[in-house]
């Protein structure tokens, strides 16, 4: 009886971090509307331009369409990998030593976060798909395979702001999670099949790709809006939800260091 | 009701103090003495090496979550969220803290109200001053109704008027409903104004508890200087007046126990003997001296250096 109510509290805590953040959102959206100009500009011209190079895309699509779900994935990932960034902000200023002082437990306002970063993450997908539909990229758009979509991207979203909690836990300053969110960005994105299929990689690179869960989460969005062939979506969307659980739980664990 | 020994750094020295329910405590000390570390560890926020801390006959550190629940913690560094109104505030603080929602609604404007704020409650927190927000951070430990309420330099960054407002909010919340209150601070006027008690915090240890009128009398009494006008007779000053403590050419010191009544029987005494008083002035002694004595004694006693030190290195923890 005791533990569900404890499921129950938990859920309510995460959720009521998520209504923090979303009216936060609300009272000043123009985080939201810039954070879309980066994928408009990666699609606008480095797609239109690599368009020409048809090696890039595998037969029966153009290379925009290829990479339409890889910047989706991608614009996804930079929201989440600086979000401990406002963590640390949160820990300078008192709010998180506030937050982290009610009854609620810890883990609970972690995955609140993370899934705060979920919901910039959908925003971001329906600013993509939008642009997709503006610039005529043909996507499939089931009503499944929508569904499918954003839960993979609430799941990536959270996946790395846990990473990114976790690692200002151990940061602590704004500047260094600045620094290590540039050097992860990098080979995250291009050590995965977002912008390039593997198999045009050196082997190296091929095996970098294979234990980037970027790479999973390009796969099964490609799988959903592209191709329609499921056959690897159970093991992307498993190596996923893994992933996320890791993560989550770290940054749960690690998140009381900020305030020492 | 607390006690820890705490750690490497010895940030907070083995100490042991405990608070009576309903009463004012004043944890009172220089910068770097470890009050904030004290209040973390009590409120769950920091791990303590060792020790043991019970409120209410809870041990804090085995029930952190039960404790919270309990309590009301106001931060030293502003902790109202700016980009949210401060209704807002309140109402995402209220679910944290598992309200239910039919006491929601009235928990919130009761809060509101009670720190004055209804009027502007849907406006964001940044177009706020600075007193509003401390008192918007108060109502929000509020909506929780705690039984005992910590604040972490709670006048901090406040100009005098804002500060006496806060300190008037502080008290009625203690007379009317009870709430004991926890207060650090290294700011003399706030301990003598909201406390019932202090404690004096110095590296790392307590050198002292009590109410601050005894912390007061335990530096010396009350001295009375009276002024003579010229070409005075001399006259003795008996015992009941007071103990003089020194005579200067044309005024005198006496030391006194209360000085408010003493200056009418020193009026009456001097009149009675024909000699002429110009002027007559009253100097108490303020907790400043109180702080001054006890910070000082023991600096003394553990050597300048290590102490200097170990305050530098709590800073270096708290700026980390």
């Amino acid at each position: 009886m005791s533990s569900i109510k404890d499921i129950y509290n938990f859920a309510y805590s995460a959720m009521t971090i998520v209504e923090m953040e979303v009216r936060k959102i609300r009272h000043d959206s123009t985080e939201l509307w810039t954070r879309a100009i980066q994928p408009a500009l990666w699609l606008l011209i480095f797609g239109q331009v690599f368009n020409s190079v048809r090696e890039l895309a595998p037969t029966g699509f153009t290379y925009i369409q290829f990479i339409t779900p890889g910047v989706l994935a991608q614009s996804v990932l930079f929201i989440a990998i600086f979000y401990g960034i406002t963590l640390v902000w949160e820990r300078d200023v008192g709010l998180l030593t506030k937050l982290l002082s009610t009854p609620s437990p810890r883990s609970s306002i972690v995955v609140g976060k993370a899934l705060a970063a979920g919901v910039r993450g959908a925003f971001q997908a329906i600013m993509i798909f939008a642009l997709a539909v503006i610039i005529g990229v043909n996507l499939r758009h089931g009503l499944l395979d929508v569904a499918g979509v954003f839960l993979v991207i609430i799941l990536l979203a959270m996946c790395f702001s846990s990473l990114s909690m976790c690692l200002a836990s151990f940061l602590r300053t704004r500047d260094r999670m600045m620094g290590i969110g540039q050097m992860l960005t990098m080979p995250l994105f291009f050590g995965s099949n977002a912008i390039y299929p593997v198999s045009l990689m050196p082997p190296w690179l091929q095996f970098i790709s294979k234990i980037n869960p970027l790479s999973y989460v390009v796969d099964a969005l490609r799988a959903m809006l592209l191709t329609g062939n499921y056959t690897n979506l159970p093991t992307d969307i498993g190596v996923l939800l893994i992933s996320t659980l890791v993560m989550v739980s770290l940054a749960s664990m690690t998140v009381k260091r900020l305030l020492e | 009701m607390t006690k820890f020994y705490p750690p490497d750094i010895r940030a907070v020295d083995d100490i042991t103090f405990s608070v009576d329910m309903g009463e004012i405590f004043g944890l009172l000390g220089p910068n770097g003495a470890g009050k904030t570390t004290t209040l973390k560890i009590i409120t769950t926020l920091g791990t303590p090496t060792s020790g043991s801390i019970n409120v209410f006959d809870i041990d804090v550190l085995k029930a952190s979550q039960k404790a919270r629940q309990m309590f009301g913690y106001v931060p030293q560094t502003v902790s109202a969220d700016g980009d949210l109104t401060g209704y807002e505030n309140l109402l995402i603080f209220a679910k944290l803290f598992y309200v239910s929602k039919d006491e929601r609604a009235e928990r919130i404007s009761d809060a509101l109200e009670y720190m004055g704020l209804s009027d502007r409650k849907n406006d964001l927190v940044k177009q706020y001053s600075g007193g509003m927000v401390r008192r918007l951070e108060i109502a929000q430990a509020l909506v929780n109704r705690p039984r005992i309420l910590f604040l972490d330099e709670p006048s901090i960054g406040l100009d005098p008027s804002s500060r006496r407002q806060v300190w008037g909010y502080l008290k009625r919340l203690n007379k009317e409903f009870g709430i004991t209150v926890f207060i650090t601070t290294h700011d003399m006027v706030e301990a003598d104004e909201l406390c019932n008690r202090i404690a004096i915090m110095n590296a790392g240890k307590i050198t002292i508890t009590d109410t601050p009128a005894n912390l007061k009398k335990s530096v010396g009494g009350d001295v009375v200087t009276v002024k003579f006008t010229p070409n005075r007779t001399h006259v003795p000053i008996p015992k009941e007046l007071g103990l003089v403590m020194g005579a200067e050419e044309g005024l005198v010191r006496i030391s006194t126990e209360n000085g408010e009544k003493a200056i009418p029987q020193i009026m009456q005494y001097f009149e009675s003997k024909g000699v002429g008083v110009e002027s007559i002035s009253l100097n108490r002694p303020t907790l400043d001296d109180v702080f001054m004595k006890y910070t000082k004694s023991s600096l003394q006693e553990n050597g300048k250096l290590g102490e200097t030190r170990s305050i530098r290195r709590s800073f270096a923890r708290l700026g980390k």
